[in-house]
């Protein structure tokens, strides 16, 4: 998740991140993360074991994915994934729940 | 961060039936851990994952036919290559064919298909998580030097784009994804751009020590035996 300011509202976390901010902490799929200071994103960022990368020209900051658990995956619940295709029409992963599904990630070069 | 026009003749030339998604900011990295392609992601009808990414092919190989021409100058010399090595040293030989073996994969989809949970390649949540990719603190900040550099590329901040690459590649040096995408757009660049710019992704001869990055795919890959380049992962 790229950023100007590291003070991002709780909402923008939960969209860039995908981790929701709830009273029991920081949550992705099936696992919550308590967040002892409250929330901020910066302590969440701790909490999750997320870097927190700033470019000194451009004053933005990167906020790397979660590695608290050691494993790029910290739950077996898909998380949402929302892309477009060709056209620009947005595509939900959670829209094919009930049928199996397998993502090929391929790349044209 | 390829422009949509470079996908497009492959989506149009397979007509799929299922959804072809674009992915230009890697987000299927930071949320799955893909760090190579082609990489396969099995989900079940819960939205459970029941395979983590790993590589995977479909049966046959359907390429356009500008592709195929190029793929097979290439094969052979491959072909010539890995009978010299078998003959020169026939342990490292056998090192090299310990990658997946790519006609059982669509075998095992199919048999996920059928039997669900039952199939033995289904995995359970906890193996599910155990075969996912590594990722300590150092890979984060890998993956946040990555997000930055394709955020400055795109910005037209090109030297310091290339610093946060070389980073990233410091910091997650089995990420092929990483690499490639660094190496691809200033390959392309050195090539003047056109349909096959982005396929170069080195240096051109003689103009090595503009090269602004550690490796280059031809270097790495030739140095990296098959097995490491893609995981068995069954």
């Amino acid at each position: 998740m790229i950023t100007t300011t590291p003070e991002i509202s709780a909402d923008e976390f939960a969209s860039g991140t995908g981790w929701e901010i709830k009273p029991e902490g920081a949550c992705k799929g099936d696992v919550c993360v308590p967040l002892p200071d409250g929330y901020s994103a910066t302590h969440a960022a701790e909490r999750l074991g997320m870097a927190v990368v700033r470019d000194d020209a451009s004053g933005l900051i990167a906020f790397g994915p979660e590695s608290l658990s050691g494993r790029a995956l910290v739950s077996a619940q898909a998380p949402e994934v929302v892309l477009p295709d060709l056209s620009g029409n947005e595509f939900r992963l959670s829209s094919l729940r009930g049928k199996k599904v397998v993502v090929v990630a391929w790349a044209p070069y | 961060m390829s422009d949509p026009e470079a996908s497009r003749p492959f989506i149009e030339a397979a007509n799929p039936t299922h959804p072809s998604l674009l992915d230009p900011k890697h987000q299927l990295d930071a949320l799955f851990g893909v760090v190579n392609i082609p990489n396969v992601i099995w989900i079940d009808e819960a939205g459970t994952i029941v395979r983590p990414p790993e590589p995977g092919w479909p049966p046959g190989d359907d390429y356009p036919d500008w592709l195929r021409e190029f793929l097979d100058g290439r094969d052979e010399a491959v072909e010539k290559k890995a009978a010299e090595i078998e003959a020169a040293d026939p342990e490292l030989a056998a090192r090299m064919r310990g990658g997946q073996d790519r006609d059982a994969y669509p075998d095992a989809i199919r048999d996920w298909a059928r039997k669900g949970s039952d199939s033995a390649f289904a995995m359970s949540p906890e193996q599910v998580l155990e075969a996912s990719a590594d990722r300590g603190i150092d890979k984060s900040e890998g993956a946040a030097h990555f997000e930055l550099a394709n955020h400055l590329w795109t910005a037209g901040e090109r030297e310091s784009a290339i610093s946060h690459f070389n980073e990233a590649h410091r910091l997650q040096p089995d990420n092929w994804t990483y690499k490639r995408q660094a190496w691809s757009l200033v390959g392309n660049e050195e090539a003047g751009g056109g349909e096959m710019g982005r396929f170069n992704q080195g240096p051109l001869p003689g103009a090595e020590d503009d090269w602004p990055f550690a490796g280059n795919f031809v270097a790495e890959s030739s140095a990296t035996p098959a097995g490491d380049y893609y995981p068995a992962t069954m």
